[in-house]
């Protein structure tokens, strides 16, 4: 939801140390703001609408009693619910609750992936969802090497970013969901390659 | 531009031939130096000039590359990158102190503590002479040695005035109450690059740690088996691992120039070690300098003083003289536990026998036919490996409590007691039902029992018989088939009603035997189940039988009818010339199978789903038992509790430097520094369940693989899966080998004089 095409961001407080960021997040700060909350709030009237069609089909407002202390509009706004649900056939409203639950969990917000190279400590490849926060670090002394390279996916060939770790199957992708073009590729791979290792030592 | 280089070449050339008179003089100046020895000085000079310039210049030129190429190394030794680890949980005052630490090279400090209102130069003499470590429970030398150095330096001090150039072996930091992170000393004219790791201290007693791997919750022998690993799926397994050997080697060859690792890069390991030992580390010294600074002057005791003194020493005495009689009982009390758990142990020896006794190699045992035998071994093996389990644990308590290496074996240890203890809890609240409910029980098993595999069975026999759906079947071998399978129907349920009036007896039993855990009478349940069903499961056999030799007749005959013929010796079809009468009552056999083979699929399908459905039931039954078993609930719990108790490795995370940068007090310049927060992440769920997963895919692997489907379409045996690789879950927990009766006396006893002193202590 609210999303933007993926776009570079470097953070390098030193030489030694640098974090490449892709994100699909708005980059002005406050649309960020605006923007997480509103989907926050859009998951959460998704999820709430859902919950309370089915049970107020299930349970009508004229078996329970609210106490006096409930405001009158939460009233009001229960019943409009429950004539709502009423209306609705129990063979869409269930399907239709489901779907809006599904919606509320799954949907994707933006997606946030970066790499943080730490020069005589390693890398660090991390992916910030919706869902959380997974990433991995890998010591410099595991990194074999560090490349670009074109795999299929689904019907499209792309460039990616790749960290061979020593000693295992797999190589380790950078930014792989946002998978993000090659021009970006090539900067974070030089600036990456530059700043892992120490520079080539003259007279040696 | 070419037109011009021309031009003027052409120019050139016309004015030389122009004035002709220049070439002459210069030949005649020619003449004239050659006459004067002119070109023999000149050559003379030449090589003299070239000797010179072979012999000196060129080694000097090659010395001062070199020496230009030292000294930039030098520069950079000196002005590379400086790496310092700092503690999260530092005092923020302004106080001046001293920072403690451990040197892991000249450029890679880590700070373990910062010692305030003492002074720098005792404290470094102190610990060059190993006098503050003086009031440690353990050898010293062993937490040295987890964090790989020989001894705690001075590294630099504390809200001190700085001098005016930065040296890396003595640094000035400062703190203050208002920042949350330490501001280091550091001139940007200096040239070093500055990286600042900053790391919450693991709580050692909580038994919090770092690590770089994952923590393992399965036991290492049996994860390496199992790798290894040899069943009948696994070799495809083997074939594809080799093959992405392969492809790792080919990978090998992409990298061309690898740098070397340097020493900052290899001692990661080294510095995890020392975040983890840091706590333990800080409390040492912080007794330590205390009991140093405290020169407290004693003076004479008041007389209330004195009272309450004697009232205590009197609590003490009385105090005394129990631990004395504790101290005196304790040996026998613990010899006799200890000869209780070995005569438990001979017992689960010998059951153990039992249940793994085969009548010959290549038959099953009896745990791999019973699930009441299976979980009875698997309770057993539980009770045999857990005093040794207890004994590893009791030894942690001898050594440091930053050492890593035993928490996996505790969450091990304490997960499977935990589980035994939830299963008797379950098991005796579902065992005082059915106990109380015994009739009740045995009427609604009995009833669901007749109605489905009884009455239901019956019922849909006799529909098969008759036309079922509208399918014309041929009724003659219908009603025969079906006639065969009611009459021993009928004679199942006569022995059925015999057995019944024993039955609440039986569910009584079940219902006692709950009382060792709720898996009990979910595996008694699940052996009864198929003793019950056995009529579905010979029904099932035999229509498969039936079903497969006709439809192996009707392949033969096919081939026939073809005029083919299989040739056994060679695995091929051969042509063939058959007679006439072989022919045609191959024929008219053929036809005849062709038109009964309806009749037998129907019934061989209704067996076949019942069957199926039974097994269905039984994994149900199966799973339940694998989740009383071996549910990561300790694991899951941790997770939940404190997360750090189960690292999944580490993580970085880079601060703003800006915003950092603007909180400091002071105002030097600001070198290019960068600070990192060094955290912990939990275990993902995931690799909890790791084998689980792994589990559920070998079991979909064999089962909806086309080798077993094309068995169950044409009625020949299903292969089950290999017992090893359906159980590698089970026994995750458990050792392969189970530790010998001396294996165990001697553990036992050693550990004898390690009790002794800890209750000395």
């Amino acid at each position: 939801m609210f999303v933007t095409s993926p776009k570079l961001r470097v953070r390098s407080p030193s030489p030694t140390t640098v974090e490449f960021t892709v994100t699909t997040a708005p980059s002005h700060l406050l649309t960020r703001q605006v923007v997480t909350w509103s989907t926050v709030l859009l998951r959460l009237l998704a999820c709430s609408s859902g919950v309370l069609l089915v049970l107020l089909k299930y349970y009508p407002p004229q078996t329970f009693t609210l106490s006096a202390h409930v405001h009158a509009y939460i009233h009001l706004l229960l019943q409009s619910i429950s004539v709502l649900s009423t209306r609705i056939p129990w063979q869409y409203l269930l399907p239709g609750a489901a779907a809006a639950l599904y919606i509320a969990v799954f949907a994707p917000g933006y997606t946030e992936e970066s790499l943080l190279v730490i020069r005589d400590l390693g890398v660090q490849i991390s992916t910030t969802t919706w869902g959380g926060r997974r990433s991995r670090f890998i010591p410099t002394n595991a990194v074999r090497d560090l490349w670009i390279h074109e795999g299929f996916c689904g019907f499209e060939v792309r460039f990616y970013l790749a960290v061979v770790v020593e000693g295992e199957e797999g190589v380790v992708v950078v930014f792989p969901t946002l998978l993000p073009n090659r021009r970006i590729l090539e900067l974070v791979w030089r600036g990456a390659k530059g700043c892992l290792y120490e520079p080539r030592r003259v007279g040696r | 531009m070419r037109p011009l280089v021309l031009t003027i070449v052409v120019f050139i050339a016309g004015y030389i031939t122009a004035r002709f008179s220049l070439i002459t003089q210069a030949i005649d100046l020619g003449y004239f130096a050659w006459d004067h020895g002119v070109l023999g000085r000149a050559t003379k000079g030449f090589l003299i000039l070239s000797l010179f310039f072979f012999l000196f210049f060129i080694p000097i030129e090659r010395i001062a590359s070199r020496e230009i190429g030292l000294g930039e190394f030098l520069l950079m030794g000196s002005n590379g990158l400086m790496r310092v680890f700092w503690p999260l949980d530092f005092q923020r005052n302004s106080r001046p102190g001293i920072l403690v630490g451990w040197r892991n090279s000249e450029l890679d400090i880590f700070v373990v503590d910062i010692l305030n209102g003492v002074d720098g130069r005792r404290i470094a003499e102190e610990l060059s002479s190993r006098s503050l470590y003086r009031k440690s429970l353990h050898s010293v030398e062993r937490i040295f040695e987890l964090c790989g150095r020989t001894e705690l330096h001075v590294l630099g001090s504390v809200n001190e005035e700085p001098g005016p150039l930065f040296q890396p072996d003595h640094i000035y930091a400062f703190t203050d109450k208002s920042c949350r992170y330490p501001q280091i000393f550091c001139p940007p004219a200096s040239g070093i690059d500055f990286q600042v790791i900053l790391f919450q201290r693991p709580h050692p007693r909580r038994m919090q740690y770092l690590s770089l791997t994952p923590i393992s919750l399965a036991l290492e022998d049996r994860m390496t088996n199992g790798s290894i690993g040899d069943g009948d799926d696994t070799i495809e397994e083997q074939r594809e691992r080799e093959r992405k050997a392969e492809l790792v080697e080919k990978l090998k060859l992409h990298s061309v120039v690898r740098p070397t690792p340097t020493m900052k890069e290899k001692s990661l390991q080294m510095i995890i070690d020392q975040v983890n030992c840091s706590h333990e580390m800080r409390q040492l010294l912080k007794e330590n300098v205390r009991l140093i600074m405290s020169r407290r002057s004693r003076r004479s005791l008041s007389v209330s003083e004195r009272v309450v003194e004697s009232a205590t020493s009197l609590w003490r005495i009385v105090l005394k003289g129990l631990m004395d009689t504790a101290k005196f009982l304790w040996p026998f009390a613990t010899k006799l536990f200890v000869l209780m758990i070995l005569i438990w142990r001979l017992v689960a020896e010998t059951l153990l026998r039992v249940l793994e006794w085969r009548l010959r190699p290549e038959l099953a045992a009896l745990k791999d036919i019973s699930a009441t035998a299976q979980q009875f071994d698997i309770r057993l093996q539980q009770f045999c490996y857990w005093p040794i389990q207890y004994v590893t644990l009791r030894r942690r308590k001898a050594d440091w409590e930053s050492v890593t290496t035993s928490h996996p074996d505790y969450i091990r240890f304490y997960n499977s007691l935990w589980l035994v203890a939830n299963d008797v809890i379950i098991g005796i609240a579902l065992g005082s039902y059915i106990i109380e409910n015994a009739s009740g029980v045995a009427y609604q098993i009995d009833y669901y029992l007749r109605a489905y595999t009884v009455e239901g069975m019956k019922a849909m026999i006799s529909w098969l018989m008759e036309r079922p759906g509208g399918l014309k079947l041929n009724d003659d071998l219908g009603n025969f088939l079906g006639d065969l399978f009611l009459w021993v129907i009928d004679y199942w349920a006569d022995t059925m009603t015999n057995i019944r009036p024993h039955l609440p007896g039986v569910i009584y039993a079940i219902g006692f035997s709950s009382f060792a855990g709720a898996s009990m009478p979910i595996a008694l349940f699940s052996d009864l189940l198929s003793i019950l069903t056995l009529h579905v499961y010979s029904f099932y056999i035999a229509s498969a039988r039936i079903y497969n030799w006709q439809l192996t007749i009707i392949i033969s005959l096919f081939h026939l009818f073809r005029g083919k013929k299989r040739n056994v010796l060679r695995n091929r079809i051969d042509s063939c010339d058959y007679d006439l009468d072989q022919l045609l009552i191959g024929t008219i056999l053929f036809t005849l199978l062709i038109f009964l083979l309806p009749t037998v699929l129907v019934f061989y399908l209704t067996f076949a789903s019942a069957r199926m459905a039974i097994i269905m039931l039984k994994a149900a039954l199966e799973t339940l038992l694998a989740c009383l078993n071996h549910f990561p609930l300790f694991a899951l719990m941790l997770r939940v509790k404190d997360s750090k108790r189960l690292p999944g490795g580490i993580r970085f995370e880079l601060l703003d430097t800006v915003a950092v940068v603007k909180g400091f007090k002071r105002t030097y310049g600001v070198p290019p520094l960068s600070y990192i927060n060094l955290k912990s992440t939990p275990l993902p769920f995931g690799a909890m369940f790791h084998q689980y997963f792994q589990l559920g895919q070998r079991i979909r692997k064999h089962y909806v693989s086309p080798h077993v489907i094309l068995c169950l379409m044409t009625g020949r045996f299903v292969p089950p899966i290999h017992r090893k690789n359906l159980y590698s879950m089970q026994y995750s927990m458990l050792p392969t080998k189970r530790a010998g009766m001396l294996e165990l006396w001697i553990r036992l006893t050693e550990d004898q004089p390690g009790n002794g002193a800890a209750l000395a202590n």
